[in-house]
């Protein structure tokens, strides 16, 4: 399938690339449900030193050692306190560090004042790739190419982000503190759901995508992943209701210039997700899974505060603050001129499930099980 | 406290060793060494971990918390409640039950628990008070020890709370250490047959009062007789008609028989087995541990349902589309369970129905029977198969010889992708060949179920054909074995023997005539299990007592 193949997905013509769709399950006038069972910053990071010749921002170590020098600490004292927690230093060097904005004459968090600190200068990505799609319908120079599709790509947040160590990570692979708050919060948070519905989903066609919140949390199976074909309620809640037209082209379900994307969280990182111009791109996997990319434009200081507000995210926040404002490409404000939001894609994955509304009536079934018993898959491996 | 506990400990090892214990029951002939009784009769029988759990909760309440392992248990002729009559306790397990003692009685005086619990209040909660530890020892002791204590067993057990308590300054503390002794003692920890004279039959024998009561309260609840039943025992009601049936009634309609449903059947479809089941997450990530956990008590809520709120006919188990499930389970079998509770709440039993010909239902098509008999990554036509003649019909099957070779049924190729395939190149063995005809067609009709209980049409890509035929019936499927098994006389044959041998400790024979009596009447109350339980709990067959000579007896 291609959203796992790490290699030569380049320059593959889509069509020969993906899988059909759903072409291994005919059924007619369905409506097959899913919950969203990862979701994540979309990354493409196969090629580090091509993205970051430079390869100037390190990690999590040497964002530490750089602040605690800035901040006047001799070499092997910033080393010393870095590498021992327990260092005599150490809680008031941190202390310093997280408050070296100045306010009015006085220390402050600088998550609250970023803009009281000098911007870092991280290296931005200047890779050819990125996940994503052409959301303004233009050439520019920023444009980076899909991986999967040949396709010219608007994706300033990776641009942003793409040097900084926590998102190297190339799927399968997932960006490791996303993915760790990800599984931290996804045995209590309430999840989301996607229903795909179509006269005829194992053929190319128009079909219409049905996103919402659910009133459950998703329930793990034996492996740590998600269950397969659990029945989620659908909160009946407006706030996190999302339609869009779509369509299966060649296996591949495409929505583009799809509206507003609007699905409410409680997780630390992701506590909403709120994308305009919303364009997607879904396939299956052989094992009746879907994965994908979500984008569009989102608010780049909300994102800054998922990131922020995440614990020990291990990385130059303030850094990351200013490479998202200068990298943002959308929605300049009148007053400033300064872009409010930046073009985003998030790569999401999801497995089938029952999907039933707040009366109990199922207005979903998992793709296997829309089919008559009789053709169910041999359930060894799911 | 400590050293009270180990000096009785030490006692109590020898004591257990010993068995019969006299004393603790006066007036009562018991068992001599040369006037033992027939090999299947037993004379002591230890609780079970579902006993000794099921007491605990009856006498001190569902909040005692009981964690530990317990001895190993023994399974003969098809049960472990059979297997309980030889079993013992080890120097080891006496140290397991020693530390579960001590442990349930801190609950039990704990501050949350003791008012509720001990029904005095003492005159100092820092010194001895006898005469309210006599009161609840007493109240305690007649549930714990299924009897009436004696006055000495009282007493020892009264001054060992006082000395307890004021070496410790903690009343309660001393309470605790004679609810961790009893506990500990064989007296609660076996179960003893003792018989008499009967009165109303010149030079025959029965049991006593109180070994029936026992016997009776733990065929119908899994645990010990309560007050009510105990002072039938020693009324001597008991042993009257009259009095034997208002007790056996009064007991089938209360909610405790749930309790003996439950330990029956999780006996005989061999649920002990869960212990050491394990599925492969890679191959069955949806057989969870919860899954493991629930599923057992999806067939428990089915067979509850059925025997005891529907009072349906015990074949109908095989065939019901009703069961119950939770959103996890309905994972497991690929159907919808709507559950609208919040966020965050445990997940709940509900009631669900399989349409009609959907080859999930009845009890064999749960992951509790499919899923046990299987292997970690692969099905086992020839387990499902053994268990079903075994734990439903009652038939032996021979164990396979040492020295087969077992490679191609575990080994699957692009030649033998199915089962099927591999157990057919398997029989080509000839000493393999006879026992795998009586086994693996019945097995092979239930190869739709994987390894965990998914339902499957395919195996490594091949299509799986489960149309078999059983001594000379076509059968097709797990919805044609279940109507087999449904039709099949051993099945309820089957089950009444084993709830006899559950109570009684041993088979009855099927020569007896009043054996055959109870068969027939299951059979005209249309396999009503409660029906049955009634006829069992009423019959003299199940009280007699097996080739008694008591040369001692007069002499006791």
């Amino acid at each position: 399938m291609v959203v796992r193949k790490r290699v030569n997905r380049s320059v593959a013509p889509l069509a020969a690339a993906v899988a059909l769709f759903l072409a291994a399950n005919p059924a007619k006038a369905e409506t097959q449900g899913y919950v969203i069972s990862w979701f994540a910053t979309a990354t493409y990071n196969l090629d580090f030193k091509g993205n970051c010749p430079e390869d100037r921002n390190g990690g999590q170590i040497a964002y530490r050692l750089r602040t605690l020098k800035q901040l006047g600490y001799a070499d092997d004292v910033a080393k010393a306190i870095v590498q021992d927690e327990e260092h005599p230093l150490a809680k008031e060097a941190n202390l310093k560090a997280e408050t070296r904005a100045v306010v009015n004459g006085k220390p402050a968090s600088i998550y609250n004042y970023p803009e009281a600190v000098p911007d870092p200068n991280l290296e931005l990505s200047s890779g050819k790739y990125a996940y994503g799609f052409d959301l303004d319908g233009k050439t520019n120079p920023n444009d980076f190419e899909d991986p999967d599709t040949g396709l010219k790509v608007d994706n300033q947040l990776w641009r942003a982000v793409g040097c900084t160590e926590s998102f190297t990570a190339t799927p399968p692979d997932k960006p490791y503190y996303e993915d760790l708050t990800w599984n931290l919060m996804v045995d209590s948070a309430p999840g989301w759901s996607l229903r795909i519905s179509g006269e005829d989903l194992s053929k190319d066609g128009p079909v219409k995508i049905v996103l919402d919140r659910i009133t459950q949390h998703l329930d793990r199976n034996a492996a740590g992943g998600i269950l397969h074909n659990m029945t989620y309620v659908i909160d009946p809640s407006p706030r996190s209701h999302n339609e869009f037209n779509g369509e299966i082209k060649d296996g591949v379900l495409w929505v583009k210039k799809g509206g507003n994307l609007y699905l409410e969280g409680e997780m630390p990182y992701h506590h909403e997700i709120a994308l305009e111009n919303t364009h997607m791109r879904i396939t299956r996997q052989e094992n009746q899974e879907i994965a994908g990319y979500w984008s569009g434009y989102l608010n780049w200081k909300n994102w800054v505060y998922m990131y922020t507000a995440r614990p020990v995210n291990g990385e130059d926040t303030i850094g990351i603050y200013y490479a998202l404002k200068k990298s943002a490409d959308a929605d300049p404000d009148p007053k400033t001129g300064q872009n409010r939001m930046i073009s985003a894609t998030w790569r999401m994955e999801a497995v089938p499930a029952y999907l039933a509304d707040i009366s109990g009536k199922i207005v979903a079934t998992p793709a296997s099980a829309s089919q008559p018993l009789q053709k169910l898959a041999d359930s060894s491996g799911e | 406290m400590k050293n009270v506990r180990v000096s009785l400990r030490r006692g109590l090892i020898a004591a257990v060793s010993l068995v019969s214990l006299a004393a603790a029951t006066p007036a009562i002939v018991v068992w001599a060494a040369d006037t033992a009784p027939a090999a299947d009769e037993p004379t002591s029988v230890r609780l079970s971990p579902s006993q000794f759990r099921q007491t605990i909760a009856d006498v001190f309440g569902t909040g005692i918390v009981i964690s530990g392992r317990f001895e190993p248990e023994v399974r003969e002729q098809g049960l472990l409640a059979v297997g309980a009559r030889k079993a013992s306790i080890t120097d080891m397990g006496l140290e397991r039950y020693d530390e579960l003692a001590r442990n349930i009685a801190a609950q039990v005086v704990d501050e949350r628990n003791r008012v509720t619990l001990i029904p005095c209040k003492p005159k100092s909660a820092t010194a001895a008070d006898d005469a309210c530890a006599r009161t609840f020892l007493a109240s305690a002791g007649k549930l714990l020890y299924r009897r009436s204590l004696n006055d000495g067993e009282l007493a020892a057990l009264v001054k060992v709370a006082g000395d307890s308590a004021n070496g410790l300054k903690d009343f309660y503390a001393g309470v605790g250490t004679s609810v961790a002794n009893m506990l500990v003692s064989p007296n609660f920890l076996f179960r003893y047959k003792f018989v008499e004279a009967d009165a109303d039959n010149a030079g025959k024998f029965r049991l006593d009062s109180f070994s029936k009561a026992q016997a009776l309260s733990y065929l119908l609840w899994n645990s010990t007789p309560d007050a009510m039943l105990i002072d039938a025992a020693e009324s001597g009601k008991l042993h009257t008609k009259a009095g034997l049936q208002f007790q056996v009634d009064r007991m089938l309609s209360s909610p405790r028989v749930e309790g003996g449903i439950r330990a029956f059947f999780s006996d005989m479809l061999g649920f002990s087995d869960f212990e050491v089941l394990s599925k492969d997450p890679m191959f069955f990530p949806r057989y969870t541990i919860r899954v493991k956990e629930e599923s057992q008590e999806q067939t428990l809520r089915t067979i509850v349902d059925h025997i005891v709120k529907r009072q349906g006919d015990y074949r109908d188990l095989f065939t019901t589309p009703n069961t119950f499930l939770t959103r996890a389970l309905a994972s497991l079998y690929a159907v919808p369970l709507v559950e609208t509770t919040d966020n965050g709440q445990p997940m709940r039993w509900i009631p669900y129905t399989y349409p009609e010909g959907d080859p999930r239902a009845g009890i064999l098509a749960h992951a509790s029977f499919v899923a046990l008999h299987s292997p970690a990554g692969r099905t086992s036509p020839t387990g499902r198969g053994k268990a079903l003649r075994e734990n439903i019909l009652c038939q032996a099957v021979p164990a396979p010889p040492g020295n087969v070779d077992f490679s191609a049924v575990e080994q699957a190729s692009r030649e033998l992708s199915t089962a099927r395939e591999r157990l057919a190149a398997h029989a080509t063995q000839p000493m393999c060949a006879g026992c795998h005809k009586i086994t693996d067609p019945m097995g092979l009709a239930l190869e739709n179920f994987d390894s965990s209980g998914g339902y499957r049409t395919t195996e490594n890509g091949a299509q799986i054909d489960t149309n078999v035929e059983v001594s000379g019936v076509k059968i097709s499927g797990a919805a044609g074995l279940a109507k087999a098994i449904h039709g099949d006389p051993a099945a309820v044959s089957c089950v009444a023997k084993r709830i006899f041998a559950f109570g009684a400790g041993r088979l009855p024979l099927a020569t007896d005539v009043e054996w055959n009596r109870i068969e027939k009447a299951f059979a005209s109350s249309k396999y009503n299990v409660l029906s049955l339980m009634r006829e069992i709990a009423l019959s003299d067959l199940f009280y007699r007592p097996q080739n008694i000579q008591l040369a001692s007896a007069s002499g006791k």
